[in-house]
């Protein structure tokens, strides 16, 4: 087989490498975005779904509803997006890479594989009987929670094709390696949860999103002469609501977006509070297990990217508490409003002091050349964690340590005492736009973060990009005279 | 439900009929012969008064196989003393012959082997046991007043098992005990100015060695013991005084009238209830049955169940034993129990300098949170959705122990 692979001429993959890597990363991404919304949300609606049968509270269910009909077209462009990524852009452009990784990884790709069955199954039977599933409500969270498995083995799965391919089981060798080694890579179990983890915050952020724009629309049409004699009179030829119900409806509906989009900017926020200290354990186990890819992420050219993606994660917590901030001071519980306000101040401070880059205090070299090489404590520039730079470990903690706090004053002062919804100011949900562009953008640039650090493989110390081939072991050094003769 | 106004001031002794229905579940042919010796042994002691007061307590009756676990708990801690008191008739604590009396132990002994996989497995099944009890009885919110102490008493029961887990992984005195006493008696050296003196302490020495083994020993079968008695009847004693509080599904109200129901619960109240110092919605559970037979039947399924598992697994599985312990070894990796995977994979992340830090600034934090939860949470209410402010950060917390310990579980197998 191996054979084959490499007989396989080079000039039959069409496109140049560049074209190439840049197709793959396009369409990877755009597929990742897709995908992650859909397992994001499958947690979201169970979660809803469970709530609304407790507690018969009408939020959930339609939040629940509304999520399970938007899949149909999610799922739909997603699965057709990730159709083409394989067959065109894996097996057509990168065909000798996908053919040779198969090889030794074929079980997790049959299993991924299954899965997409099971999720087409699942979904598409939610997805065109919800409502007549209404009657069995049990039978339908149990169909929720069989696809929320469906859909995290899944993303199992293909974490372990993504994990070993930074971080190989075995540096150095492509085959005969058992699949429990394949699975319990060093890096796989952290890229699980940091993707679920992440996954739930970039479907919290969407609903956020939609919701917002929702509660602007909403909130405009009552604020702008929506209700002039002449509009007046279409409306009412046309059948609908009389004025008061109109309204009545109106508010109806900003309060439901208001609750829709602080549900979902919670688990946005949240959950991007565990990203820290789960990416951080991450990015420790690729130090320990691939520190050439780790070099490249934060002293390499790759750096300038996660800087940007450090950045996004200060624009979160700054968003959000702003958000908390604006929300609690539009519902009257100004004490509360203004430690997030001293909070959110922090946090600005904190993200001007973060985002500096790394190359303002000279190149990792330079530092050694300067005998700066040591522990802070020491008078050196090294960070006591390894080889970051202490600030941006201190402000990554002051960051945790801060939005943890502003959830929780948040949340303490919505349960002490009740909030009306349908009181949001505006600018308020333009500051939940923001935060989920933020959070889209950081599920792309942690992908490209990812994929690119293991440049120039494919597959780490085993596979090249510009070759697409298997490495050869190198032979042992023997004494010409000593050699084996024969071809 | 019978009346036990008899019998629960003054251990008087009971009439000859309900005396009949306790004995009552012993055949009369077997009970008739100690009818009168029982009476002797009544009239001095005052025994049956005592049992009517223990077994006939008012427990909550919604959500009772819930309610077992602190009683399993105790189950499995009487399980480790006897087999604790079995290994001890073999088990020689010297770095001589430590090893060689677990071996022989292992391969003389009839049931040696086996009683030592009991103690181990018990300990495994104990650290689950009183984990998950704390997370029952932190999601019903049952540390709320007054029942502020018998929260911080299950805390420190939670640390007394972990130390006596510990130490007592440090007695076999093969090559994990022995790298496990030296990696967990120099944790103590990271305390600011009395750290080394702590280890030294400990040690006997500057390292780990003959009266190391001793003092541990003594530790674990004395020192530890000895509190967490103390403390297992404290926390027990707390129990009966404010009477189980079960949980939230245990104080609903179903009329129109709630002011009124619950002062109909009151008034109707059986021992111990009404809780003191309380709110009157959660003085009296809604619904009560006797603890015997009730709640004792479904204590002891669910007690049974875990003994035989602990038996079964600590034929099967046993307990390991590595080859004597070598301190010139380099070779050797030393690996931590599971239940203390996550402190070991949290220091995986800090650098030496720092370790001190992780291991009692962070976990101190955590502690003290713990044990301090009843006095943060002072928002009355008992629902779990309706307190997010401390369900939000305890699952925060929760989640990264299950994280660590996954890491550090991937981290022993990429070794």
């Amino acid at each position: 087989m191996q054979h084959l692979i490499l007989s396989l001429s080079p000039t039959s993959v069409p496109g140049t490498l560049v074209t190439n890597t840049v197709l793959v990363g396009g369409v990877a991404l755009l597929h990742v975005l897709f995908a992650t919304f859909l397992i994001g949300s499958c947690t979201l609606v169970a979660l809803s779904e469970g709530i609304s049968m407790v507690t018969k509270d009408e939020r959930h269910e339609r939040l629940a509803r509304s999520l399970v009909h938007a899949w149909g077209y999610i799922f739909s462009t997603g699965a057709a997006i990730a159709i083409f990524f394989v067959v065109f852009v894996l097996v057509g452009m990168w065909g000798r890479f996908f053919v040779s990784f198969q090889q030794f990884t074929f079980w997790v790709w049959f299993f991924e594989a299954l899965t997409f069955v099971g999720e087409i199954v699942l979904l598409y039977t939610l997805y065109a009987n919800w409502e007549r599933l209404r009657a069995y409500r049990l039978a339908r969270l149990g169909m929720v929670l069989l696809l929320n498995i469906d859909q995290w083995f899944q993303m199992f799965l293909i974490d372990v094709i993504a994990s070993q391919m930074l971080t190989p089981t075995v540096q150095g060798a492509t085959d005969n390696i058992s699949y429990m080694l394949q699975f319990l890579n060093p890096t796989n179990l952290p890229l699980t949860i940091h993707r679920t983890i992440g996954n739930i915050a970039w479907a919290g952020a969407l609903v956020a999103l939609v919701s917002a724009f929702q509660y602007l629309r909403v909130t405009r049409r009552e604020e702008a002469p929506a209700l002039v004699p002449r509009q007046r009179s279409v409306v009412r030829a046309l059948g609908a609501m009389p004025e008061g119900e109109l309204v009545r409806e109106r508010n109806r509906e900003a309060a439901y977006w208001d609750w829709a989009g602080q549900w979902g900017m919670l688990f946005a926020f949240g959950l991007t509070i565990i990203q820290i200290w789960v990416g951080y354990s991450y990015a420790k186990e690729i130090q320990l297990h691939s520190l050439d890819s780790w070099y490249q992420m934060m002293y390499g050219w790759i750096s300038n990217i996660f800087l940007a993606q450090f950045a996004g994660l200060g624009l979160i917590f700054i968003f959000g508490v702003a958000y908390f901030w604006q929300r609690l001071k539009a519902a009257g519980q100004h004490t509360v409003a203004r430690r997030h306000q001293i909070a959110l101040i922090l946090l600005i401070l904190l993200w001007l002091f973060g985002i500096q880059p790394a190359w303002f205090a000279g190149s990792y070299p330079d530092i050694v050349a300067a005998h700066l090489a040591k522990p802070f404590w020491d008078g050196g520039l090294e960070d006591p964690f390894g080889f970051f730079f202490p600030w941006k470990v201190m402000v990554l903690i002051a960051d945790l340590l801060i939005a943890l706090y502003a959830l929780w004053s948040y949340i303490r002062a919505r349960v002490r005492t009740p909030m009306t919804m349908g009181q949001a100011t505006r600018s308020s949900q333009r500051l939940l736009i923001g935060m989920a562009v933020v959070v889209g953008l950081m599920m792309l640039i942690m992908g490209i973060i990812r994929e690119s650090s293991r440049s120039p493989y494919l597959v780490n110390q085993n596979i090249t990009i510009s070759h697409q081939v298997i490495l050869q072991q190198p032979a042992p050094n023997i004494p010409l005279s000593q050699r084996p003769i024969g071809p | 439900m019978r009346d036990r106004t008899v019998g629960s001031e003054v251990p008087v002794p009971a009439e000859p009929e309900e005396k009949g229905d306790f004995i009552g579940l012993v055949p009369a042919p077997i009970v008739g012969p100690f009818r009168r010796s029982w009476a002797w042994f009544d009239d001095r002691t005052g025994i049956t008064g005592l049992l009517y007061k223990g077994l006939y307590e008012a427990v909550p009756k919604q959500g009772g196989w819930a309610y077992t676990l602190g009683s399993a708990t105790l189950v499995v801690i009487i399980v480790q003393f006897f087999t604790g008191i079995f290994l001890l008739l073999d088990y020689v604590p010297s770095v001589t012959n430590a090893y060689s009396s677990l071996l022989y132990l292992r391969t003389d002994d009839l049931f040696g082997d086996w009683i030592r996989g009991i103690h181990l497995w018990g300990a495994y099944v104990l650290m689950l046991l009183i984990g998950v009890h704390a997370l029952r009885t932190f999601i019903s919110a049952s540390y709320k007043k007054p029942r502020e102490l018998n929260w911080i008493s299950g805390v420190m029961l939670f640390f007394l098992v972990l130390a006596m887990a510990i130490t007592g992984a440090m007695l076999p005195w093969d090559q994990a005990a022995y790298w496990t006493a030296t990696v967990v008696t120099n944790i103590p050296h990271y305390l600011p100015v009395i750290g080394n003196g702590v280890r030294t302490l400990w040690r006997g020495g500057n390292f780990v060695g003959p009266v190391t083994l001793t003092r541990t020993f003594a530790l674990h079968i004395w020192v530890l013991p000895a509190l967490l008695l103390g403390l297992i009847g404290g926390h027990l004693y707390l129990l009966r005084r404010h009477g189980e509080f079960g949980s939230w599904v245990n104080y609903r109200t179903t009329t129109d009238n709630p002011a009124r129901e619950i002062a109909e619960r009151i008034r109707h109240a059986e021992p111990p209830y009404p809780t003191r110092g309380t709110e009157p919605l959660y003085s009296v559970p809604s619904e009560t049955v006797d603890f015997f037979p009730d709640q004792l039947f479904k204590d002891t399924v669910v007690s049974l169940v875990l003994v035989v598992f602990i038996f079964v697994m600590g034929l099967i599985s046993g307990a390991p034993l590595d080859g004597p312990a070598n301190p010139a070894t380099l070779t050797y990796v030393p690996t931590p129990e599971w239940f203390y995977l996550p402190l070991d994979q949290l220091l995986v992340f800090f650098p030496t300098q720092l370790v001190g830090f992780g291991v009692f600034v962070i976990v101190g934090i955590g502690a003290t949170l713990m044990l301090a939860l009843p006095f943060i949470d002072r928002n009355p209410d008992r629902h779990p959705i309706r307190r997010p402010d401390v369900l939000v950060p305890a699952f925060f917390f929760i989640g990264t122990v299950i994280y660590l310990a996954l890491l550090g579980v991937n981290r022993l197998y990429n070794l």
